[in-house]
């Protein structure tokens, strides 16, 4: 914890948070958010974003400096308040307030940090372009070269599964700078204008047939040597430095949501009478898988709890925000698709989700085909496993062919 | 002895506890199973080193700690696949007595209980089903006779005296104080597969046996609430023994699959079986915080512990299993063998997954709460 609140304080922070969510949090915004073109859909993220930051909840997890300061206690308190209000996600800052910001206080620039950090609390929105056809759970073979010219570094390539880069002003860039050297060894981090002349983005439609997720072309694209973070080669380990960062309190973020509306829904749905006036949760085995949810929910809190806990003392195992990944994304998955078993056939009807919300919106069909944006982004749940026995119990590594 | 006064890190005294455990328990130094046959842990040693009276008061000679602590132990028995009348004595003896009315009697039991002389089994149900076992009728003289009976007790055969939760005439929850061989008692030792617990039937059947109005005490409190406590104690105290069977097992598997080679290299290196030793370590690493939870919850008296203990038994005890299971399979042929000791871990663990309640039961008693009004 980086304040020492006591227990009272943070009961008064809980219901001060508490009664800030009952009157800001918009109401009734899945059904206004239910189907809403993709204007509206960010008019909304960036308000709801702005009305956050007004109460100082829109990045708690930045130093106090840039705008954040809230202890670890404060921030979980924070979300499941959120959660418990059923509050939208930020959904559209979502790389901007994580990925980018850890980057910049990691390894950027005091200059870089100024530029952007204050800019991202304006609004500015920010994509991760890491993946490369070629470069999936393998993301150290990236092919997307960066040529130094001059002052500037001259990029060719193509990125994917960026999402939300139709939206995006800025990119964080991974791309090749030594084709020589070894793979790990010779990739640049780069802060990239998404206006450059070069850069060309082509949404993706995915399984849920939303169009977030987006290719990247970069044709002759220039970046200057300014827009270096870290030292020219190490990006691999500014990308591997902050990745880790990602885990933790995002993780409590969705597990509180899965713990709430997410858990409430499934037992809604298991209450509701079919049109013969039978009620699913007067079966047994349902009773019993809801019980074992419920279980698993208050197993993923806790392993979420340590997580942090253990960033705050610097105690992180190598394998634990793999463990809290694998689980949570396996557990989301088995419950979505136990909402889908459930709900029957009038499932099949709920056509679209609202997008500000978590995957775990009660269109059941949709939130079971979404589960998959979770057991294969970030490391998919086999390369998890790896890490897990490889790192985590120190089983011998599979033998690679260089 | 460890020091267990207030103020004191807890999350120290559980980690210096659990180092003294494992070089007590001989299983310090990579965890692999060294047991291939059920042998007795020194009993004398448990009560020299503290872990019998951790929860009995220092002013009886215990050592002042909470189940949190015994918590902690009944892990690393369950770790060592010890055979020890701990769970009796110290967890379920002491739990009891801690529950009752304070008494000069019942303080020399505590006091006794911390020395390990008697020992002590409670007859209470060790079931899926959770009713009071015994029942007593006033008989007319001042004393009473006691009828039911209490099957598949853990450590009856080895103890001296009897904790029997019993229905009084009124139908409240008491315990009676009673020892085998008294008149219309009936103990029975039950041979199980797992030949590292001991558990026995204790009944009165017929005529019932006689009990005086002095073996006849009262619980402190709402006795409905202390008799779910200490059923409560029987379903953490599993829990704990499953979570630290399934870590030994856990942890002989990734030793095993390290140094095992086959096809020119270690089996630990197959993607098959590293994703299988994830699997199992993400299930000790939820079933230890669900562990954690619950020895918390019953260590200070919640209201929601019930809840907290029903959670750990139904997850670990199917877990357990699990990795033992998966832990047999990883070893390959080896790992079926007697010798392997392999069996003693699975076989322990199936039983734990049993004893005070199945999975089922449990998530069966957790849904209550989800059902709602129901209509009609």
């Amino acid at each position: 914890m980086t304040t020492g609140r006591d227990g009272a304080t943070l009961a008064e922070f809980r219901a001060t948070v508490r009664d800030w969510c009952r009157r800001e949090v918009p109401t009734d915004w899945r059904g206004a958010q239910t189907g809403v073109g993709d204007d509206e859909y960010v008019a909304f993220q960036q308000e709801w974003f702005q009305r956050l930051r007004g109460a100082g909840y829109a990045v708690p997890h930045w130093p106090a400096a840039w705008g954040g300061g809230l202890s670890s206690a404060e921030q979980v308190i924070l979300y499941q308040e959120l959660a418990a209000a059923d509050a939208p996600r930020l959904v559209l800052a979502f790389v901007s307030i994580h990925h980018a910001a850890a980057t910049l206080l990691a390894a950027g620039t005091d200059e870089q940090r100024r530029r952007h950090l204050p800019a991202i609390l304006d609004g500015e929105i920010w994509v991760q372009g890491f993946s490369e056809p070629e470069a999936g759970s393998d993301l150290a073979s990236l092919r997307t070269t960066a040529r130094r010219d001059g002052d500037a570094f001259v990029v060719n390539g193509q990125k994917l599964w960026a999402s939300g880069a139709v939206h995006a002003d800025w990119c964080l860039l991974l791309a090749r700078t030594d084709p020589a050297a070894p793979k790990r060894r010779g990739i640049s981090y780069f802060l990239m204008d998404m206006r450059s002349p070069g850069v060309e983005v082509r949404p993706i439609r995915n399984a849920v047939g939303e169009s977030h997720f987006c290719e990247i072309f970069l044709n002759d694209v220039r970046v200057p040597r300014s827009a270096l973070v870290g030292a020219e080669n190490a990006g691999w380990q500014v990308a591997q430095a902050t990745l880790a960062t990602e885990r933790g309190m995002t993780m409590v973020e969705l597990a509180e949501r899965l713990g709430n509306a997410g858990f409430r829904r499934l037992v809604e749905v298991c209450r509701t009478p079919s049109a013969s006036g039978r009620r699913p949760i007067d079966d047994a085995r349902v009773r019993d898988r809801l019980a074992g949810f419920d279980t698993e929910i208050t197993g993923l809190r806790a392993l979420c709890a340590g997580l942090v806990a253990r960033h705050d003392t610097g105690t992180v195992g190598p394998a634990d925000a793999s463990v809290v990944k694998l689980y949570y994304s396996e557990l989301l998955q088995r419950l979505t698709d136990f909402g889908v078993e459930i709900a029957g056939l009038a499932a099949h009807t709920e056509l679209t989700k609202p997008i500000s919300s978590g995957w775990e919106a009660g269109a059941w069909v949709l939130d079971f085909i979404g589960s998959w944006e979770w057991t294969i982004p970030g490391g998919t749940s086999e390369i998890q496993r790896t890490i897990i026995a490889e790192r985590g119990l120190g089983l011998p590594r599979e033998p690679v062919k260089a | 002895m460890i020091d267990f006064t207030e103020g004191a890190d807890l999350a120290e005294l559980h980690d210096e506890l659990r180092a003294v455990a494992r070089d007590l328990l001989g299983t310090a130094a990579g965890g692999a199973p060294a047991v291939k046959e059920a042998t007795p842990v020194d009993w004398e040693q448990l009560a020299a080193v503290g872990w019998l009276g951790l929860e009995v008061p220092e002013e009886l000679g215990g050592a002042g700690a909470s189940l949190a602590e015994a918590a902690v132990v009944l892990t690393e028995l369950g770790r060592a696949a010890a055979r020890s009348s701990y769970l009796g004595t110290a967890v379920l003896g002491v739990g009891a007595l801690l529950a009752l009315e304070p008494s000069a009697g019942r303080d020399e039991l505590l006091r006794a209980a911390a020395t390990g002389a008697p020992r002590f089994a409670v007859g209470l149900a060790t079931g899926d089903d959770e009713d009071i076992p015994f029942h007593l009728r006033a008989d007319g003289r001042g004393g009473f006779t006691l009828r039911g009976e209490a099957r598949f007790v853990p450590d009856l055969a080895e103890a001296e005296r009897l904790l029997l939760l019993a229905r009084d005439p009124d139908g409240q929850p008491v315990v009676v104080l009673t020892e085998p061989g008294r008149p219309g008692l009936d103990v029975v030792d039950v041979p199980v597969l797992d030949a590292t617990r001991s558990l026995g039937d204790v009944s009165a059947a017929g005529a019932g046996a006689v009990v005086s109005a002095d073996q006849v005490a009262r619980f402190r409190g709402d006795p409905w609430a202390a008799a779910r406590g200490l059923r409560d104690r029987g379903v953490l105290a599993t829990a704990c023994d499953s979570l630290g069977a399934a870590e030994a097992m856990l942890d002989a598997t990734v030793a095993y699959a390290r140094v095992r080679e086959q096809f020119g290299r270690p089996i630990g290196s197959f993607q098959a079986v590293q994703h299988a030793c994830a699997d199992l370590f993400v299930a000790v690493s939820v079933g230890r915080e669900l562990v954690a939870a619950a020895a918390r919850a019953c260590a200070a008296g919640d209201q929601d512990a019930g809840r907290a203990v029903a959670m750990a038994k139904s997850y670990v005890g199917g877990a357990a299993v699990e990795i033992a299971g998966k832990a047999m399979q990883l070893h390959g042929g080896i790992g079926y063998t007697w010798e392997a000791g392999i069996h003693v871990y699975l076989k322990r663990c199936v039983l734990g997954r049993a004893l005070f309640g199945t999975p089922a039961a449990h998530r069966a008693r957790l849904a209550e709460r989800f059902a709602g009004p129901r209509r009609g």
